[in-house]
């Protein structure tokens, strides 16, 4: 009980404090791929603890066997024991509803996110198929339209589209800068990290720990694939290219992108901002240290109950007397 | 519609392509002539780079008919086809699939940037122009 309350607790801070903290922090700028690597871990770190929270209050402790016919027996010994209480019997209940209700909803939203993004994308693919031109000399195909506009497809028979119109408005410098940064989104898979911090936000929208990990999530591979770029064309040209595409039509509804993008052309006209390797090393502890308390607060009863003898000579449990012992 | 872009021995001469390229090309040639075309037509202005067999250019054409990219009227023992929508207007609609702001389209696609407050990108512009300057000075 103790466990499980401290799992689920710790989920709550991490989707609650921790993000607002990270959201403001500035080394994500120096840093966007590490950055990324946080959020999941953050994320991933709150999931997981809700689970291991739900399975806590399901069966209380739980010996950690290599064993699995004995941790399974040992499982269900323990699981009578919390049954032969009424109150255990409605926390296995409550903790059984908590880990699948998760875990269901989780998978549901990521296979929807997958599915519907591919099949936006596939349908995509065949009607551009009908007035694009490949151009093996850009690596792209070339869609020939007055707007400047420029973006890529990932999946499969993933493509770089570039306009026409963003032709004639970027110089050589800036095209290879467009050409390398959507590389670098296709070579980073970026569309499959932002659908999974999306999907986590729509499987739980009302958490605002996971819409802030959505948002940075996108915000953040822009910001590596530009600096992927900055290793094929300079950020000056990459900065120019943004302003001449992004400033080419009125801004009819500007949004959240639209300010990201404004500070993605000053971050790249300031310069490169290195993070120190302390700075970066201690991020990545923190991050495996989120990742590993779930893991480390559901061992540890389990590692403390090793020398519980949950099926003495072999005999089923006996309900009653042990229901003391178990329900805790 | 699956048949788009499944991949067969189309040409003569042995390449391998897709029904989709071949789609494209039939409808570049409707759209370049401006009127309603016979297939004939379509398959003899495919001819000097392309020599796809006049069954197949049939086939493909009634593929786009039925995918509602084409309509046709009859003209004597054949159908008459021209496009459903110009070129143009087909292209903006695309394009604006592709660049419109929508969580799915967030998900699907990866737009190289969004717009730019036009006060916001006078400013950047300035700043940028400073920076060129320095960069070039230095």
């Amino acid at each position: 009980m103790i466990v499980a309350l401290a799992l689920l607790g710790y989920a709550a801070l991490l989707l609650t404090a921790a993000p607002a903290r990270l959201a403001r922090a500035r080394w994500p700028d120096a840093a966007p791929r590490l950055a990324i690597a946080a959020w999941f871990a953050l994320t991933g770190s709150a999931v997981a603890s809700v689970l291991a929270g739900g399975l806590a209050l399901m069966v209380p402790t739980v010996r950690v066997s290599a064993d699995l016919a004995r941790l399974l027996a040992s499982c269900v010994m323990a699981l009578r024991a919390q049954y032969a209480h009424p109150g255990g019997a409605a926390m296995t209940g409550a903790g059984a509803m908590l880990a699948l209700a998760v875990l269901a909803r989780v998978t549901w939203c990521t296979v929807q996110a997958l599915a519907r993004a591919a099949r936006a994308r596939r349908r995509h693919r065949l009607r551009l198929s009908l007035v694009a031109t490949p151009d093996p000399r850009l690596g792209a195909v070339i869609v020939r339209h007055h707007e400047a506009a420029a973006y890529c497809l990932p999946g499969r028979g993933s493509r770089i589209v570039v306009t026409t119109g963003a032709m004639d408005t970027l110089d050589d410098g800036q095209l290879r800068a467009v050409l390398a940064h959507e590389r670098a989104h296709l070579r980073g898979r970026h569309h499959l990290l932002v659908t999974f911090a999306g999907a986590l936000c729509a499987a739980f929208p009302r958490v605002p720990g996971f819409r802030i990990a959505s948002e940075q999530v996108a915000r953040l591979a822009e910001l590596s694939a530009d600096d992927a770029a900055s290793a094929a064309a300079h950020r000056l040209a990459i900065a120019g290219a943004l302003l001449s595409l992004g400033a080419g039509v009125p801004a009819a509804a500007l949004g959240a992108a639209g300010t990201a993008d404004a500070a993605r052309v000053r971050r790249l006209i300031d310069g490169p901002s290195a993070i120190s390797r302390t700075r970066a090393a201690s991020v990545a502890l923190t991050a495996v240290a989120a990742a590993l308390v779930p893991l480390l607060l559901l061992a540890g009863p389990a590692a403390s109950a090793r020398g519980m003898n949950y099926c003495p000579h072999g005999r089923p449990a006996a309900a009653a007397p042990a229901a003391g012992l178990y329900s805790r | 519609m699956g048949s788009g872009f499944r991949v067969g021995r189309v040409w003569a001469g042995g390449d391998v392509r897709s029904f989709g390229e071949l789609e494209a090309a039939i409808m570049d040639r409707v759209w370049l002539a401006g009127r309603p075309v016979l297939v004939r037509e379509v398959w003899a202005g495919l001819r000097p780079e392309r020599e796809p067999a006049y069954n197949t250019v049939l086939t493909v054409v009634e593929i786009l008919y039925r995918k509602g990219w084409l309509e046709r009227e009859r003209d004597g023992r054949a159908y008459r086809y021209r496009a459903t929508v110009t070129r143009e207007d087909y292209t903006a609609d695309l394009m604006g699939e592709a660049l419109e702001a929508s969580p799915d389209r967030a998900a699907a696609l990866r737009s190289f940037v969004g717009r730019i407050d036009p006060a916001e990108a006078r400013q950047l512009r300035r700043m940028l122009d400073q920076a060129l300057r320095e960069q070039a000075g230095s």
